[in-house]
């Protein structure tokens, strides 16, 4: 269903019309709030009153994770303590982590921003969900629950770390509905399998997000689970989950966007991709209050599209993602997001979509390894269709990359699963 | 025919022990192994006297197992027996996949183990021309 007709359903002009008026409130208010970003717009002489609608959009200046932290861990806020009601932070994977924060305010709107997600997915009052994100600094839990207990849904908070427990409580609660990472999903699949529990869950829907996957992982998932799964993306930077999430067209992402302005740029030129071609994916929250961000660089790599959706829902969609601009392996030359590895594994259809990826640098040539589980239903007793199996991988990456592969096959659960974002890639490369 | 389980392995250090370990630790009897490697991976085959136990042990230990059919072979203990034995598989046109042996069979002449493109027609050739082929119950002796 679509929980709010009269925001996901306008048309473009009235979208037009309100992002503007709400970009120039914003605009007027971090100018005289947020120091970071008064004197960036001093430097490009520019005042709170150049910007009067959407076109002037472009000449707001950009935001980066590194401007976060830089002024960890408060520096971009827009109100004063006393109206912060809530903080959360990013993991930190790649750096120092950075604080978001929220008012009321802002928390009301993250749950609108969840339970319109969840109602797409046809979750309603009756349902009960399994949020099987992380409860903490991770937006991942929180965001989920409380959008779930805005719906009206039986929420049972499981959070992280315990997958017996939790298949458990699928079982005896008769849960209809869980939100994890697809990995953990694909993770749970296989456990319940082994336990030949499958057919004993009453799970039909699965919200899905915080890594990227695929439209044949998603099917994966799907098939093995007999239910319907959903992609969700955010970033807490943003909001957290809920800035966007696909319908069951599956045709890309629809984004709020009377809450956020998406753009895609060229990650190099930064100049406006056209529609429907991919590059960075770009935010500018207009109803923010604690931490409002302009054009903020999420690094994803999606296109966009603005077309109406077959659901009845006007937003703009973004496609499944891409693979992350820094997440990108430069290998000989060559640009290579895991991804694309996922997508070609899963479309050849003879092996597990468990895989890592080992980069490694030998006598100054890059060399890319992937290893791939052999799967008990494709394991052949006999050396020569293995070996045909390794070639056929070989091939299609090669095809699919651009760039020679040496595929080794072993054995089955030993590639480390992930309860959190899966990791794929090793990078041996030591470049002194 | 007998029945033998084949097990992918990587090829490492240690990875024929986790297997015999599990079937040490279950009181698995082995009857007869063989190991066939590649640089990256090998695949082991074996026969056991609880086959199905043996293989519901391994794949709960994580391992890729497929349990398949093979053909077993009495061969008396003299020059050139295996030979005509594979002469004859040969004049019917069917290739041989590979064979191994099960040697210890208290004081019962060893078993020759062999896999065809053709292990039905194999069998009824052999069982033809006056060889004696064992059943999975003969195996376990």
């Amino acid at each position: 269903m679509i929980w709010n007709e009269t925001k996901e359903c306008m048309s473009r002009d009235e979208i037009l019309n309100m992002q503007g008026a709400r970009l120039k409130k914003t605009v007027s208010r971090v100018y005289h709030n947020v120091e970071f970003y008064r004197k960036k717009m001093q430097q490009l002489g520019l005042e709170p009153s150049d910007i009067k609608g959407m076109e002037d959009l472009d000449k707001l200046p950009f935001t980066t994770k590194e401007d976060l932290r830089d002024n960890y861990p408060f520096g971009l806020f827009a109100v004063p303590q006393s109206e912060v009601v809530r903080v959360h932070a990013s993991s930190g994977t790649t750096g120092k982590a950075t604080v978001v924060g929220y008012t009321r305010r802002d928390i009301e709107i993250w749950q609108e921003c969840v339970t319109r997600v969840l109602a797409m997915a046809g979750i309603g009052a009756n349902d009960k969900i399994q949020v099987a994100y992380g409860y903490g600094l991770f937006t991942g839990g929180l965001g989920l629950h409380y959008g779930a207990e805005n719906l009206g849904a039986t929420v049972i908070p499981m959070s992280t770390g315990n997958t017996q427990r939790l298949i458990t409580m699928m079982e005896d609660l008769e849960a209809t509905a869980i939100a994890c990472t697809p990995s953990y999903l694909l993770h749970i699949a296989e456990t319940l399998a082994e336990a030949g529990k499958t057919d004993k869950i009453k799970l039909k829907a699965a919200i899905c997000g915080a890594e990227p996957w695929t439209e044949n992982m998603r099917k994966e998932i799907e098939a093995k689970l007999n239910l319907k799964a959903y992609d969700i993306y955010g970033l807490s930077e943003i909001l957290g989950p809920g800035v966007a999430a696909d319908c069951d067209a599956h045709q890309g992402l629809h984004v709020y966007e009377d809450h956020f302005i998406p753009e895609v740029i060229n990650p190099e030129t930064l100049a406006p991709c056209k529609e429907g071609e991919v590059g960075e994916l770009v935010f500018t929250t207009i109803t923010k209050e604690a931490l409002p961000l302009f054009r903020y660089r999420t690094k994803d790599l999606t296109s966009i599209t603005y077309e109406p959706c077959e659901c009845g829902r006007t937003l703009a969609r973004i496609s499944r993602f891409k693979g992350r601009s820094d997440d990108m392996l430069i290998i000989r030359g060559v640009n290579v997001f895991p991804s694309q590895v996922e997508a070609a594994l899963l479309e050849m259809g003879e092996t597990s979509p468990h895989y890592i990826l080992i980069v490694d640098r030998i006598n100054n040539l890059d060399v890319l390894e992937i290893q791939v589980e052999v799967e008990e239903r494709f394991f052949s007793d006999e050396i020569r269709i293995l070996e045909s199996l390794t070639k056929k991988i070989s091939h299609v990456l090669q095809t699919a990359l651009g760039l020679a592969v040496k595929v080794t096959l072993v054995e089955p659960k030993t590639i480390a699963r992930s309860e959190g974002k899966a990791k794929r890639v090793i990078d041996k490369r030591k470049l002194i | 025919m007998i029945r033998q389980l084949s097990i992918f392995i990587q090829n490492e250090i240690g990875s024929v022990a986790r297997v015999t370990a599990i079937l040490k630790n279950n009181n698995i009897n082995l009857r007869a192994i063989a190991s066939f490697d590649t640089p990256q991976f090998a695949i082991l085959r074996m026969v056991v006297d609880q086959p199905e136990k043996a293989k519901t042990l391994l794949i709960d230990s994580g391992f890729a197992v497929t349990m398949s059919e093979a053909i077993a072979v009495e061969l008396e203990d003299k020059p050139g027996v295996l030979h005509d034995l594979l002469q004859v598989i040969a004049d019917a046109g069917i290739g041989v996949n590979y064979i191994y042996s099960i040697v210890f069979r208290n004081g019962k002449v060893p078993l020759i183990i062999i896999n065809t493109d053709n292990l039905d027609k194999s069998k009824e050739l052999l069982l033809e021309k006056g060889y004696a082929v064992a059943e999975q119950g003969d195996v376990g002796l």
